[in-house]
């Protein structure tokens, strides 16, 4: 099993390794990694200030939570002073000069960042395919035939390859219709996307506002804890960040939950499902019920509108949201006679096939004539679609579901965009109630592969969440 | 569902698809629009639109002034720039 947090951390108080030391290892996977995991990597002068100064809190016994940590950063986050491309043809040159909200508080809790991870162009996509740096590979391969090379899943595909080969303790992601719980479950690691409006997105590359959220992917429960400490703070840049009190995700994790816990299991999302999908919940339901949990069927109303009310906001959000990239005050200019001729040479050539799929799809559901009956439709129904969660809420603690209908695919073997959305159809309805999920590694399929359940809760109770998430882990035995 | 009319769209995107692109994305708008239109069915008659999931009220902090970019900051990205300014083809004859 690779080391958890609290594991290298007491390697480094015991001085079993020095922060330098534990930089290198990581960094020497990341630079010999055959996955296309990052799209950058920092040489160990460009961080030797951050290693020395964590170094020293460690000489000095008061290390910061995250003191030393190699982490890896998708690509969607701006670094200040590192290049940020959200892996898009467009953003390739582009420096910011100032730090995300997140990625600041994990610096400030002396975390050190390995490199920036490969992803979808603009978080936009379910297999990691299409960045303009190429597709990432995940490190896991189907035993009936182990020469294929398989999605990692996506939009946090080089998230969820780099913690899975090993390349970066954890990885900081972002999810807005499952891009960390989906390729965490492909990958076999913990993919946490927190309530909406907890970790703040201000220098996030926005992609779909209404629906964005950062959160880790991380080896195990108790690692996604530490970074949720770290991250889930109000945030005044961010209008939608909630500024309720945060609480210690992290002390009583291996607590028992304090009262008898009822979790439902949606029947309507078992229909159709291979035995595979149907094992996971199973083993979890058996793994859990020798605590006293209690599973009950339920049943949602709207699942079969939630990819169409999704893919009708997201897409609008989107081209709203990335109407900014007009070749003008960042990212790469393409020539043109007119100022309109740039506006339109460098969305055209900086855009790839599927951002511009979906700058289209939004321009459409938002143009005169269509936008009530798409935009304002789908937004209507999302508020039905919350109200089931809550509904189902109201009787049960947690819902159990899987977190993917299949197990890791072959690259280039999903080319239809429909059979691609279709992915996110366990993730999609939590974004859009804005409920918080998290995936975990519950087993392996026929094929050797590994697949996750989704633990879905109530608001801002993250807490309680972690804790059941760490217990089916233990029961589980995943990582064993 | 009414035709896509390609050509307007991406004029609203600013966005110049070559001509041998534009029945390719024409064809995967109509296929997802297709698939998206069983939203239709749904009565939302008396169901007002949702914005913002957590619909809690937005904090609002004490007007202070602050420092945070500089122009060198702002411009320093820029493709290209004329003093303290982003540089583009001239608007107005």
């Amino acid at each position: 099993m690779k080391n958890s947090i609290s594991q290298i951390k007491k390697s480094l108080i015991e001085k079993k390794i020095s922060v330098g030391e534990l930089y290198d290892e990581y960094l020497a996977k990341a630079k010999s990694g055959n996955n296309n995991s990052f799209n950058l990597v920092i040489d160990r002068e460009n961080n030797i200030s951050s290693i020395n100064d964590s170094q020293n809190r460690y000489d000095n016994g008061n290390p910061l939570p995250l003191d030393g940590i190699p982490l890896g950063i998708k690509d969607l986050f701006c670094t200040k002073g590192i290049r940020t491309t959200a892996s898009s043809k467009i953003l390739s040159n582009f420096i910011p000069n100032y730090e995300s909200f997140v990625t600041q508080q994990l610096l400030n809790d002396g975390s050190i960042f390995i490199g920036k991870n490969n992803c979808d162009e603009f978080a936009m996509g379910s297999s990691n395919e299409t960045s303009y740096f190429g597709p990432v590979i995940n490190p896991w391969k189907n035993k009936n035939s182990q020469k294929d090379n398989l999605v990692p899943g996506g939009s946090s595909g080089g998230s969820a390859a780099s913690v899975s080969e090993g390349s970066c303790v954890a990885s900081m992601g972002t999810d807005t219709g499952g891009s960390i719980r989906q390729p965490a479950s492909l990958c076999g690691i913990v993919g946490l996307k927190p309530t909406f409006g907890s970790c703040s997105r201000w220098g996030i590359v926005a992609f779909a506002s209404s629906l964005d959220q950062a959160g880790p992917l991380t080896n195990c429960v108790e690692d996604a804890a530490y970074i949720l400490n770290s991250i889930n703070k109000h945030d005044f840049n961010d209008s939608t960040s909630s500024n309720h009190q945060r609480e210690d995700y992290l002390i009583d994790i291996n607590n028992s939950l304090e009262k008898k816990i009822k979790i439902g299991i949606p029947s309507d999302y078992l229909e159709d499902v291979s035995d595979d999908i149907l094992n996971q919940i199973d083993n979890t339901k058996k793994a859990l019920s020798k605590h006293g949990i209690e599973f009950v069927d339920v049943e949602f109303k709207t699942t079969e509108y939630a990819l169409s009310t999704y893919y009708i906001l997201a897409p609008a959000e989107a081209s709203s949201n990335l109407a900014r990239y007009d070749g003008v005050r960042y990212g790469v200019r393409e020539d043109g006679e007119s100022l309109d001729d740039i506006y339109l040479n460098s969305r055209t050539k900086g855009f790839g096939d599927e951002v511009t799929r979906r700058i289209l799809i939004g321009a459409y559901v938002l143009s005169a004539g269509y936008y009530d009956a798409y935009y304002r439709q789908a937004q209507k129904v999302r508020r039905l679609i919350k109200n089931d969660f809550q509904r189902i809420l109201n009787e049960v603690d947690f819902i159990l579901t899987p977190t993917t209908p299949n197990e890791a695919f072959k690259i280039g073997d999903k080319l239809d965009p429909i059979s691609m959305y279709k992915n996110d159809i366990y993730t999609v309805p939590t974004s859009l109630a804005g409920l918080p999920g998290i995936s975990i590694p519950s087993g392996l399929s026929k094929n050797g592969l590994p697949l996750g359940v989704q633990f879905i809760g109530n608001y801002f109770e993250e807490k309680t969440l972690l804790q059941l998430a760490a217990l089916a882990e233990k029961e589980l035995s995943f990582n064993e | 569902m009414s035709d896509i009319n390609i050509k307007r769209i991406s004029y609203l995107a600013k966005l110049k698809l070559p001509s041998e692109k534009e029945e390719f994305y024409s064809n995967s708008l109509k296929d997802i629009i297709k698939w998206v239109d069983n939203l239709k069915k749904v009565d939302t008659s008396k169901t007002e639109p949702l914005h913002n999931v957590t619909e809690k009220t937005v904090s609002i902090r004490n007007d202070e002034v602050s420092k945070s970019n500089s122009v060198d900051d702002v411009l320093s990205n820029a493709p290209e720039r004329a003093q303290n300014f982003f540089k583009v083809p001239k608007v107005v004859e």
